[in-house]
């Protein structure tokens, strides 16, 4: 949203940022503190609030919930009927710690892109994704191994039935898609909504700043004030829109670590 | 070329190219989230299973547009 008031004055309306990096990497907040940026506080935020949800929710739990409660347990009703128990089946139960505090980090983080004032998305920075989807593979290797032994590995590599002719085929193309290519596509998934949707929402609400910014001190006509006007009413849907892929990708990330436990602990499926 | 004309040559194929990545996703959510409403339609009671059904095909799905725009990003 800064981009348009960084530039020059005497050309306020056509302003591009070099490069789409601009939205998304910040100046430390203390110039004496290098590693302090916006991004570092937020991530310790959306951590904080995380576990501030549960725990004050949960700390006087009564018969019948206040409104706090009632969110907290219908956040860990949420994760452990509907993905652990529903997904990884018998002995999910297990994993419902470590589901459900991905889910809420992810989406706090998510959430930020929609929270005004701070509207930037931690999770559009790789790091965050990247790191998420590797605990998630070494769970899931871990967990295999624990459940199956040294043989989780012939399972990887062959699922059962595979013909003899086909095994060395079908043992690459596994191998690969089931260590490289899933916490790839785990992590580029959620990196790459939360950037597009960042991009999409600086663009058109910049966009329509910048204009009816310039209509009201004269530089613009009335017309670009009428084109602000369009890309604000469309920016404003698709900022509803992005409540609901901050949502949805949190739950989406969280339902395929549920999947990818249970082909670990269930291989017969 | 001067150098000018080859970045936004190649802004422009950025483009193209995510443009082109988008295509057969675009029509895999489709095809997956219509035969989803009509199986939905068909069992009400298994709605719940194939909505979480739905959901995993749509991320995998999605996954090669995504690819693709990261890439465009990047190019």
């Amino acid at each position: 949203m800064i981009l348009a008031f960084e530039c020059d004055a005497e050309n306020v309306a056509m302003c591009a940022p070099d490069d789409v990096s601009v939205l998304f990497e910040f100046h430390p907040i203390f110039e004496s503190i290098p590693w302090l940026t916006r991004t570092h506080f937020l991530i310790v935020l959306a951590a904080l609030l995380a576990i501030g949800l549960m725990y004050f929710g949960l700390r006087k739990r009564r018969l019948v919930p206040g409104k706090f409660q009632l969110v907290a347990e219908s956040a860990f009703n949420f994760v452990d009927q509907g993905i652990a128990k529903d997904v990884i089946g018998k002995g999910g139960e297990r994993y419902t710690p470590y589901l459900l505090s991905i889910f809420l980090f992810i989406l706090f983080g998510n959430m930020f892109e929609v929270t005004p004032l701070v509207n930037f998305p931690v999770t559009s920075r790789m790091a965050i994704p990247a790191f998420l989807a590797i605990v998630t593979w070494f769970i899931f290797v871990i967990a295999g191994i624990a459940k199956q032994g040294l043989g989780y590995f012939g399972h990887l590599l062959w699922p059962p039935g595979v013909p003899v002719g086909l095994k060395p085929l079908v043992g690459i193309i596994e191998f690969i898609s089931t260590i490289f290519v899933r916490p790839f596509s785990l992590a580029v998934r959620l990196f790459a909504n939360l950037v597009a949707g960042h991009v999409m929402l600086s663009l058109l609400l910049g966009t329509a700043g910048i204009f009816v910014w310039g209509f009201i001190q004269g530089d613009l006509g009335f017309g670009k004030a009428l084109t602000g006007g369009a890309w604000f009413i469309l920016g404003v849907g698709i900022f509803v829109f992005e409540i609901l892929v901050a949502f949805l990708q949190a739950y989406i990330f969280t339902l395929l670590s549920a999947v990818y436990i249970q082909t670990s602990v269930h291989p017969e499926h | 070329m001067d150098q000018a004309a080859a970045e936004a040559l190649k802004g422009a194929l950025a483009v193209i190219g995510y443009g082109l990545a988008a295509i057969g996703p675009g029509l895999g959510i489709g095809v997956l989230a219509g035969n989803a409403v009509q199986a939905m339609a068909r069992q009400p009671e298994a709605a719940g299973m194939v909505r979480t059904t739905m959901f995993l095909g749509i991320a995998f799905t999605e996954a090669l547009a995504l690819i693709g725009f990261v890439l465009f990003f990047l190019a």
